[in-house]
């Protein structure tokens, strides 16, 4: 057995963390907000990163990337998540729409959009949650009705981050509501600024840009703008998610912040309750498995062996992540409820103890992880 | 990145388990709560094996290997002393012993034994009568005499280590126990595996098995590659996760099982009962990690950004 992730990853690291010491202020939050200078630094960042071939530097060599390992993915998703996610709302473009793009795009499709997001000038959102379409996507009920020169899209998508800033969406829409789960939904590339398509926010304790509903009254989209084939949405949707089946690195992020509030507390870290103390070391544990369950599932991602290993790393990650939140809060004392770039760690406790309580919804709730582990150990669909 | 144990090493493994549940397998472990003189051809059957070569200090293969025998001889209960054995000092067993009265588990069997403590001092002991309690039923009380300074961090980090991996053996046993039962378990007409209740406990019991086995092996790498004060912080932390997640899953195990869990025998019951003293001695979860907050401390626990 070898745990060394390897020289090219080990360099790469060294790297990105030199750019972020570079470019990326210590009191960065994320793209998250409601400054516009974050929107800014997140897209200037891209642009590094572009500039170096770090972007997309995992993506095929023929689309503009550098064909990075697998390895060096998970070095950038762990510095980038540990980091607040520099890229910001780039994440969506390089993760998962360029692969399905590059999977089930057609040739204009690719040529339009990989380049752009290569360049990371473009911002794409995921039109898929609806109000009655949760984790049961396959339900969902947004209608696109054939017309004589492609189709008209009308329906409302729920909780959809980056709508806001985003110029482009994934829509995932039913196409045939009599058709089989695996035949009824359709995926089109459709431009944000498309008549009939608004945008609202939705205020929320994750703060803003997180939550957005997107109605949609009669969207003219084309023949072009298929994603795939027509009812074949839900294959793309599969394969593509499964570009990023391990999913967040919230392992890291935690790892990062407890080193960083440990050394904002200096000696008071040492007058801390035993009992929390103790908490502190185990959580470090907890980060750690995670961080190795995580690696385990990225290891058989290459040799395509456990389907279950991404949920067991998740549902690990998950519950690090909360219970993360809630040790940095306890830790902080007085200040835990402070927020803003004055308090403890730039804000980042508060900042982080909000986004963790979604940490067990988005992406895939921890409950349709568990199904799919116990499908893994007891069979059956339940 | 290698994150799969070696074929050889898994051939090992299934070459011992095969071995050793010829001698009786669980029900071995049982039956010698009353008859002590069972335990005899469990060490005559591991000398077969070759576990008194494995050269737990120097190698790496080696080392890997004696983690698996220990795993594969925690999934049986098996009623000897494997890892004090493994790391015998001149031909006497060591065992791990912490601050106040010390256990030995095994201690009445004939022949040499050291014992040492987490800060690395070694005594000479004397067994006391062997008790007979329900949970760890082959402890037996010692003293111990003198103390010097001369056991190296790496025996203690072993020691935790390879109990560790013993420990791992049995939760995973436990779980695969119960994993059968709720199959074949009819209840208001249906196997209980069908019940979602039932299977999101078996979900994240997985997980909790699976991360225990994940670092495990990591712990094992690192003791070979890292400083010895770093690798006692490792595998303090393997013992620390690996107590916290055993007291869970045999939790959920009993749970699943019923009554039947209870009962000597079943399975699960030997199990949960040999391997307490595993999750208990030689410091139970809340004082190891008491332990690992000053190697934390010290810095000897690396993370990706401490």
């Amino acid at each position: 057995m070898d745990y060394e992730l390897g020289a090219p990853a080990d360099a790469l690291r060294t790297r990105l963390r030199s750019l972020i010491r570079e470019h990326v202020p210590e009191d960065f939050l994320g793209a998250f907000s409601n400054e516009p200078k974050d929107l800014d630094l997140t897209q200037a960042f891209c642009k590094v990163l572009a500039d170096e071939g770090l972007l997309c530097l995992t993506w095929p060599q023929e689309y503009g990337g550098a064909g990075g390992s697998v390895w060096e993915q998970t070095v950038v998703r762990e510095e980038m998540w540990a980091h607040h996610e520099p890229r910001g709302a780039q994440y969506m473009g390089v993760n998962w729409v360029g692969p399905a793009l590059m999977r089930h795009g057609t040739d204009r499709q690719r040529a339009v959009h990989l380049p752009a997001i290569a360049r990371g000038e473009v911002i794409w959102c995921q039109g898929f949650s609806e109000p009655e379409a949760g984790s049961d996507l396959a339900s969902l009920r947004t209608r696109a009705v054939r017309v004589e020169d492609g189709w008209h899209i009308s329906g409302q998508k729920v909780w959809t981050s980056y709508a806001t800033m985003a110029q482009w969406c994934v829509l995932a829409t039913c196409t045939d509501p009599e058709a089989s789960t695996s035949q009824r939904l359709t995926l089109f590339l459709v431009p944000m600024d498309r008549a009939g398509v608004q945008v609202r926010p939705i205020p929320s304790m994750l703060g803003p840009h997180h939550l957005n509903e997107v109605f949609l009254d009669d969207v003219h989209v084309t023949e072009s703008d298929v994603l795939g084939a027509v009812g074949g949405g839900w294959t793309v949707m599969r394969d593509a998610l499964a570009y990023e089946r391990v999913g967040i690195a919230r392992y890291a992020r935690c790892d990062a912040l407890l080193a960083r509030l440990r050394q904002a507390l200096g000696d008071e870290w040492d007058q801390l309750p035993p009992g929390l103390r103790t908490r502190w070391v185990t959580a470090l544990v907890d980060i750690r498995v995670a961080r190795l369950l995580a690696y385990s599932a990225v290891a058989d991602q290459a040799d395509g062996i456990d389907p279950a290993a991404a949920s067991l790393a998740r549902i690990a990650t998950v519950e690090c992540d909360q219970s993360v939140a809630e040790l940095l809060l306890e830790a902080s004392g007085s200040t835990a409820l402070d927020s803003g770039t004055d308090a403890l760690v730039h804000g980042a406790v508060d900042d982080h103890w909000r986004y963790a309580q979604a940490a067990s919804v988005s992406s895939g709730t921890i409950e349709v992880q568990r199904i799919i582990v116990a499908r893994q150990v007891l069979g059956g669909k339940g | 990145m290698k994150t799969a144990m070696p074929e050889d090493v898994l051939a090992f493994g299934s070459s011992a388990r095969r071995s050793l549940l010829r001698l009786g397998g669980i029900d071995l472990a049982l039956r010698a709560e009353a008859d002590r003189s069972l335990r005899g051809p469990v060490g005559v059957s591991l000398q077969a094996l070759g576990a008194g070569d494995l050269d737990v200090r120097g190698d790496a293969d080696q080392l890997l290997a004696a983690a698996e025998l220990c795993r594969v001889s925690g999934g049986l209960a098996l009623p000897w002393p494997v890892v004090e054995e493994l790391l015998s000092v001149d031909g006497a067993r060591l065992a791990l012993v912490g601050s106040g009265s010390a256990r030995v588990d095994h201690g009445d069997l004939d022949g040499e034994w050291l014992a040492c403590d987490l800060d690395g001092q070694t005594f000479d002991i004397v067994m006391g009568e062997p008790g007979r309690a329900k949970l760890g039923p082959f402890l037996v009380p010692a003293q111990r005499i003198g103390g010097q300074m001369n056991r190296p961090s790496g025996d203690i980090a072993r020691h935790l280590l390879l109990g560790s991996w013993r420990l791992l053996g049995g939760v995973q046993a436990a779980l695969a126990q119960v994993v059968e039962h709720v199959g074949v378990r009819v209840q208001f007409g249906r196997p209980l595996s069908e019940f979602q209740s039932v299977r999101f406990a078996v979900a994240d019991a997985t997980v909790q098995v699976r991360g225990f086995e994940e670092l495990a092996k990591f712990t094992v790498w690192r003791l070979m590659t890292a400083s010895p004060e770093r690798s006692l912080a490792d595998a303090l932390a393997l013992r620390l996760h690996g107590a916290r997640k055993a007291v869970q899953v045999f939790r959920t195990c009993h749970q699943l099982l019923g009554a039947v869990g209870f009962c000597d025998e079943h399975d699960v019951s030997v199990l949960d009962r040999h391997l307490q003293p595993l999750v208990r001695l030689p410091l139970a979860a809340e004082a190891l990690a008491e332990r690992l907050v000053q190697s934390v401390a010290r810095g000897d626990l690396e993370s990706l950004y401490a």
